[in-house]
This record gives structure tokens, sequence and C-alpha cells, in this order.
């Protein structure tokens, strides 16, 4: 609220959380329609104080603890999705982590010794190991606690069993809650991960609040990354399941109108996407970290101390592998370029018969197996035929048009940024065209090969766009 | 995990510790049905308590002394459930919520009919790759279709800087009637990607060659069944009809939104259209089916107060608030009105303000001013047994988010000095024992804001 007479306000610090936590206080102990009255009159308050006004103030602890309770424990969905925009209003007006001179429309590297980090601000995370468990173990979590590695374990578990069976939790809000308190997470790590990287220096970048927590040995990593890619694919099925369950006879002997499971529906498909687009976020984010990492490694600069955790790739392609019908799903909702390229050249490469008897040594190896170099294989007939015998044809086409796809997306984004130099711009074109010509050409050797290959409908719509992008630019 | 809603083991023990007169409060904003169950529950309880009681001191004690105590408590429990009746009886809950959507239209088709002219697949059909392609006039728009969910489309398009006319209404259609909500949210994100990407000098980098307008806007709005002729006043909440939005209501907002992002490059809007748009949105944000939306409402709401000229806008504000005023009835659904306009802009605030505003006045007859508002509020006497304080409530709040959400305000001192004056009035004249519906909430909401925004 903005203040009449600015001059003549004083929020008086302590009696002022008091009153406002007071709200909710009582919000805690009444039945259910004052209850919920008093939580969003708490919510408001708390809104009011920080984020309305231009001069307010950041919530306190309790407050923001209080807040990520309602979020984690109400039971409408009025309640949940004020409490969730406050929490993301929040991070954004009062960064725990922040560079004072910022410019928010350049991002770029920035000193280290400029870096801020508000320790004692609230934060939905956390690491320290001491406390937090031995309290726990005793008296079960508070729903307004932060989430430590172990509570961050159990919400991904949570959520994969829970996607596995929309059918019985449709009519749930804990499902909704769930995906919104994950994405609330995400941000967090997000507002924290991100500063740190931008300081380039793995010894700021190791205390980021991600590394410490996918350090922990509270959780096992390995197999929270594999749950966090069952969720991201389930995510995508979410609407279809939905749709199924609407229109099912079960629905009479629910207990809800259709009017609120429409408007769940409705939210919970909408809030689906976006936690997938959070879950894409995490993962990329949890990327960039094994790269800086694997940096400051080469560069001397880790210690034992950071200890060894498998890279996230690693990880994605071990269950793309074992699990090859999830490659198609995986490859179509992954959208961002730079690491869609990557997985997909590690994957093509682990297949492609190594022209020399050269040995694979880690450092070496990457210089020459790129999108390119891969499709350059694809136009040799006896290369292309014992990768087939190894992946599956239709795999190889996944791989290729989505390979293709992302290659397209990086030269775009770089034909958008960097200023145009009429020869670079030549250049870019020159290696475009031959990016197309080389897809035609796989997709060529691949059907000469096989005979009874059938071209897939995502590898029609790949020959289309190279052919389209070629007649465009010659 | 503890469950925090739950009452814990010790809290259900309380209950029935209660003194009467408590309860009485607690329950007044229940319905009559809760009541009664609640009554029923309570007199089982203390039935069982009794023979529990009985049981222990079974040896000592007279039979007739047992029966007595329980004639006696079962007459209490009477008095305060008749009491309890005659308080509920005088109001029943209400929440905020107006269906904005009836029943849906037809949605129109959705073929392609103008694949013919479309150049991008015709300049394919000769290429010797159509051997493989097998790309055939006929299946045109299923071809397009893969080219927008696999990605392809948006590709395509950058590259050749170009949208022609019969992909970019085919998009449009898609993304608002298609029954794939895949589709419909691709078929956004395409068009939202082509509108937001702008080069160095501000124009748009792809050249569309058709884009949609109001008309097709509404259109599309009218066939998922909006209530054109919004109004809170007449309509109940209808709790079991299948009537509502479809899924791609969400795709419209978004798409809506950016075209409102992008006035400098291509006003598909003129000012009274964006002014009936940021009023198709208040009441979109009344229709409870739409809560999972409210961030992308949010995002949209504030787009749109942006979209205006600073010239247009002080009229336009003044516009939509007069619009919705006499729109939605005076009662919680104005509330929601007003606070769904959220604060973080000036223009937001500007607005809310005016909607607060705009409700207030006719809510006394005759009053043009903010002064003469005060005026008629100070002459209601809250201590009053007649005097309506559910009424008293809604003013309040409108009140305070008339004064508090524009900066204007800050500047007189007059209408300031009112504003206090009354709010001490609410917090002084209704005492803490007040028992009517409301009291307390009237009490408690003023004692908030004159300690936390006015120097005591």
């Amino acid at each position: 609220m903005e203040n009449p007479g600015t001059s003549n306000m004083r929020l008086k610090g302590g009696a002022f959380e008091e009153n406002i936590l007071a709200i909710f206080d009582a919000s805690e102990t009444k039945d259910s329609q004052e209850s919920r009255d008093d939580r969003v009159a708490f919510l408001s308050a708390v809104r009011a104080s920080s984020i309305v006004s231009d001069y307010g103030t950041p919530p306190t602890s309790k407050m923001c603890k209080g807040v990520f309770h309602i979020l984690r424990t109400g039971k409408s969905l009025e309640l949940i999705m004020v409490s969730y925009q406050l929490l993301i209003e929040i991070n954004k007006r009062f960064p725990r982590v922040f560079f004072p001179k910022e410019d928010k429309s350049k991002p770029g590297s920035y000193p280290s010794s400029e870096l801020v980090v508000v320790e004692e601000a609230w934060s939905p995370i956390v690491v320290s190991v001491d406390n937090a468990s031995t309290f726990n173990q005793a008296t079960g979590k508070q729903s307004g606690d932060p989430f430590d590695p172990s509570s961050f374990y159990c919400l991904i578990d949570e959520l994969a069993e829970m996607l596995s069976k929309t059918k019985s939790q449709a009519s749930d809000v804990k499902l909704l809650q769930n995906m919104l308190v994950f994405q609330y997470l995400v941000t967090a790590f997000e507002g924290d991960f991100f500063p740190h990287k931008a300081t380039m220096d793995w010894n700021i970048e190791r205390k980021s609040l991600l590394n410490v927590f996918l350090g922990s040995r509270k959780t096992n990593y390995k197999a929270l990354m594999k749950n966090c890619l069952t969720v991201f694919c389930q995510l995508s099925q979410l609407k279809n399941e939905l749709d199924e369950y609407i229109v099912c006879e079960e629905i009479a002997e629910s207990s809800l109108s259709k009017n609120c499971l429409n408007s769940l529906s409705i939210a919970l498909v909408e809030v689906g996407k976006n936690t997938c687009t959070s879950m894409e976020k995490f993962m990329v984010m949890i990327m960039e970290l094994d790269l800086s990492r694997n940096k400051a490694d080469l560069a001397g600069h880790t210690t034992r101390a950071d200890g060894f955790r498998i890279p996230l790739v690693e990880i994605i392609l071990d269950e793309l592998t074992y699990n090859e019908d999830m490659v198609p799903q995986f490859l179509q909702i992954f959208t961002e370029p730079k690491w869609k390229l990557e997985i997909v050249v590690q994957y093509l490469w682990k297949y492609i018969p190594k022209p020399s008897v050269r040995t694979r040594r880690a450092n070496v190896s990457t210089e020459d197996e790129t999108f390119s170099a891969a499709l350059k294989c694809f136009s040799n007939k006896a290369t292309t035929k014992s990768t087939i015998k190894k992946i599956d044809s239709d795999i190889v086409q996944f791989l290729l048009a989505h390979g293709f796809q992302a290659q397209l997306s990086l030269a775009l984004s770089e034909g958008h940024s960097e200023d145009k130099i009429a020869c670079h711009e030549e250049e870019r074109l020159s290696a475009l065209v031959d990016i197309c010509q080389s897809v035609i050409s796989a997709f060529d050797c691949l059907r000469n090969t096989d005979e009874h290959i059938e071209i897939l409908s995502v590898g029609k719509e790949a020959l289309f766009t190279a052919a389209t992008i070629i007649s465009m630019k010659s | 995990m503890i469950d925090m809603d739950d009452p814990l083991d010790f809290e259900r023990e309380d209950q029935l510790l209660k003194v009467p007169s408590i309860n009485k409060k607690r329950k007044k904003v229940i319905g009559l049905d809760d009541l009664l169950n609640d009554h029923l529950i309570e007199q089982n309880k203390l039935k069982e308590q009794q023979s529990k009681k009985a049981k222990a001191r079974k040896d000592n004690h007279e039979d007739d002394d047992e029966c007595g105590n329980e004639a006696m408590l079962s007459k209490i429990v009477e008095k305060c459930e008749k009491q309890m009746n005659e308080l509920g009886g005088e109001e029943e809950i209400s929440h905020w919520g107006v269906p904005a959507f009836g029943d849906q239209k037809a949605f129109p088709h959705l073929g392609f009919s103008e694949l013919e002219s479309c150049n991008l697949l015709q300049s394919f059909m000769n290429n010797k790759l159509n051997a493989v392609v097998e790309l055939a006039s006929e299946k045109g728009d299923m071809f397009l279709e893969g080219l927008l969910i696999n990605g392809w489309l948006p590709k395509l398009v950058f590259f050749g800087n170009h949208v022609e006319k019969s992909v970019a209404s085919w998009a449009f259609n898609t993304m608002l009637y298609s029954t794939k909500e895949e589709l419909q949210t691709c078929a956004c994100d395409f068009w939202c990607a082509i509108l937001s990407s702008t080069k160095e000098d501000g124009q748009l980098t792809v050249k569309i060659d058709w884009f949609p307008n109001y008309k097709d806007l509404r259109r599309a709005l009218d066939i998922y069944g909006f209530l054109f002729n919004f109004s809170s006043s007449a309509e109940t909440m209808e709790t079991d009809s299948s009537r509502g939005p479809p899924q791609s209501i969400s795709a419209w907002v978004r798409f809506v939104t950016a075209c409102f992002l992008i006035r400098s490059q291509k006003a598909i809007f003129s000012a009274a259209e964006a002014e009936e748009m940021v009023e198709i949105f208040i009441c979109l944000f009344l229709d409870r089916q739409l809560q999972g939306l409210w961030m992308l409402l949010n995002d949209c709401m504030q787009a749109a107060v942006n979209f205006f000229t600073d010239q247009e806008w002080s009229s336009s504000c003044e516009n939509i608030a007069k619009f919705i005023a006499c729109r939605v009835s005076k009662d919680l659904n104005c509330i929601q009105a007003v606070e769904c306009i959220s604060e973080v802009s000036s223009r937001c605030k500007q607005l809310r303000s005016a909607v607060a505003y705009e409700s207030l006045l006719p809510c006394f007859d005759g009053v043009i001013s903010g002064e003469e508002i005060f005026r008629s509020l100070t002459a209601i006497n809250l201590k009053d047994k007649s005097c309506d304080l559910f009424k008293m409530y809604i003013y309040l709040v409108l009140l305070e988010n008339w004064i508090l959400s524009n900066p204007v305000y800050d500047n007189d001192p007059v209408l300031y000095e009112m504003f206090c004056l009354y709010l001490k009035n609410c917090s002084c004249l209704i005492s803490s024992t007040d028992l009517r519906f409301y009291a307390s909430k009237i009490r408690n909401r003023a004692a908030y804001l004159l300690h936390f925004f006015i120097q005591t």
C-alpha cells in the first residue's frame, strides 16, 4: 500500500512483525472458513508490508515461513496460488544473493568481491546438517520449514508417485501444491546459483546452494536425478491423463462439484506446464554446474573437498540408453539447445565406430566429437551400417532430427545476438547450408543402407526444414 | 509430515471443555446445517462423557442425580442451539465468485483451406526430396501440425524472417480452437515468439502478413461461452454445471498479453478496445474457475495497463473503473474486483484506487465527492443494532484501497485526516465483545490499518 504522507510512516519493526504473525497464529486455531479468511488477511498483510510499498522492508523469517506453510498446507486453490505468487515476488524483490551494481539488461561476469549474500535472509532450502536433522528426527518436520536434501528427495519421489497415478490424484490439491513448491525451490536455487556463477570463480561457485546441496550425503544424488527425469517425462503426459479422468464416469461419485474439478484441472494443466519448464531449468543448472566444475578441475582449482559427482549428462545418457522408449519423448520436451545438442552428440558418439585406433581420452575426444562430425559419419555406408546395428534406426532418426534442430536454434541465437559483420555472416550462412546438406545426405544414407527403413514424421519434417532453408539461403 | 490443519489430539479433547459462549462466537459464520451437526456431535460427546463419569462414580451416586444433570445439560445445549441459530440465521456464508462463462458454442472447423496459397508448403512440392517426405496437398494441415509440435515451424519462420498469411491465421485458429492441448500450447508459443522478437531498431524481426484483430479475439471468447453482459448482481453460483471456460483460455490470455506488449511495433487494439480487454480481465479474475491462471492474468493486466499512452490513461482508467463499479455487486465480489488488480506498478495502483472509488460512490445517494462519502459514513452509527456491518466492512475495504493505493492522496491532508478519523471510529466504537457478524473483522482491520499506516 502506498503510504500517505511518507514521512509520517514508521514501521515499528518488532511490534509490526508480531501483529502480522498474530493474524497467522489466529488462523491456525480456528475452523475452516474463518481460518481461510485469516490466512488471506495474513498474506495480504505480508504483501502490503514488503512488496507493495516503495519503502517496504523484507519480510522476516517467521513471516516467510508462515507464507511457505500456507503454500504447503493450504486447502483452497486461492490460498495456494496467492501464497505461491507472494513467495515468488518476495524472491524477486529481495534477492538473497546479488550484485549491487548489476545491470539487469546485460548479463555478464562480475568480480567475486562484489557478490553480496544476505546470510540472515530466509531461504526455503537449507543444507546445514547439524540443527536441522536433530530437530527433525525428534519432532517431525514443520510445513513451514525449509527443505533439506532428504526432504527434497521425498518431494520429487512423491511427485513421481502422484504423477504415475493421476486419476486418483486429480481431485486433490496436493499434486498442485507439490508442483508449485518444486517451482518455488527451483526459483530459489536459480536466484542463488546464477550470481555465484557470474563470478566465474570456482572458489565462489562451489559455495553455491546447489553445489552444496547436491554434494550432501543425505541424499542419493543419482536416484534423485533419475526421479527428476521421470517426473520431467511424466509431466508432459499430465494433460492427456487429466482429460481421460474428466470424461470418465467416476466423476459422479466425486465429492467435488464439476465446477471445482474444472478449476482444478485448468490449474493443474497450467502449473504442470510450468513445472516441466522448471524441471528443465533445474537440470540445465546442474549441467552448467558440472561444466564449471570440469573447467575448474582442468585448471587445477578443485580440491579433494569438492568430492565427486557423476555429471548429469551421463546420468541422462544412461537412462536414455536403458530406456529407449524415453528418447523421443525426452527430446521433444527438452528444448534448451546447447545441452540438447550435447546429449544428442554424446549419445551418437557412444555408438559411432571410432575411425582410427586412437584411444579415447577424456580431454582429446571432445574436440572432434561434434554434431557435424557425427553427420559426416552417416555419409559413409559402412559406418552407418555398423551404427544402426547398435541403435535402433528410429532412435537414430530422432537423434539426428533433434540434433539438427538444436543446431538451428544455436545458429539463430548467434545470428541475433552478435553484431553482424558481413564476412562472418557469410561464413555462418555457408556453415548453416552445410549442416542442412549433411542432414539430408545422412538421411539418404540411412535409406540406402537399410531398404526397409521407414522415415518417421520427425525425420520428414527435418528433411523439409533442411531443404527449405537451403532454398531460402542459396 | 504432520498436517497442520488437523487439530492435535489434545485440541480435540479441548472442544469438550469449551464454554458455550466461545462456541457461539466461533461458529457464527457457519451455515445452519453445520450448526446442527456440530450440536448433535457435541451432544453425543457430552453423553459419552457423562456415561464415562457415571461408570466411574457408579458406586456412590444415585441415578436420579445423574438424570437431573443430564436434563440440565441438554437444556443448556438446546438454549445454545437456539441462540446459535438466531445468530447464524442472520447472515449466510458468502464467497466471492461470479461465473464468467456460460455454455460453450461449437468450435469452428479447423481446416487449412488456404494450402494452395501457402508458399512454404507449395515450394517444397517439386523438390526431389518430396519422394521421401510425401507431402501432399490434402495432408497439408497434418504436416503443418507436425512442424508446429516438433518445433520446426518457428525455426523456418525465423530463418526466412517471414510468416505468410495462411500460416499465421492457421496457427492463430489452432491456438484458440484446437482440441489438443499440445497444439494450443505450441501454436501459442509460436505466436508469442514471433510477436516478441524485435530487431535493434525496435521493429519486429519477422514480417507477419496477417494479424488477428480485436474482433477475432472477442469472437473466440464468445465461442468459449464468455458472458459479455457480465453482471454479478443477479447471478448465483451454480455449483453443479459443466459450463466453464475451455483449457485454451490460457493460450488466449498469453496471446493477448503478447499483443499488448508490442504497441509501438503493431497496435492490434485501439485504446477503447484495450479498455474493454482490461474489463474482461477483471471479470476473469472474478471467476473462481480461473484461479489457477492468476499468475498469467496478472502479467496480462500489467501489460494491459502499460499499453495506454499517458494521455489516454487517465480517462481510460476512469472508464474501466466506472464499468466495473456498475457491473459488480456491492458484496465480496467488489472487494475481489479491487484486490485482483495487483499493486506492482503505479498505474495498477491508480486503477485499483479508481475502481474502489467508483464502487463507493453509488453506495450513497446523491454523493459526488470523496469528502461527502466520509460525511455519509460518519453519519452511520456503528453501535446501532440495525446497522448493516457487512456493508460497513465492504465500505471499509473499499475506502482503504481508494485512499491508500493512490499516491495522489498523499497530498490531500483533508481526505487523509477524515480517513484516520473514520478508522478510529471503527476501532473504538465497535467493542471487542460485539458478537455481530463482521464486527470483529471491521474492528481488526481498522485497528491494523491505524497501527501500520498511520502514525498514532
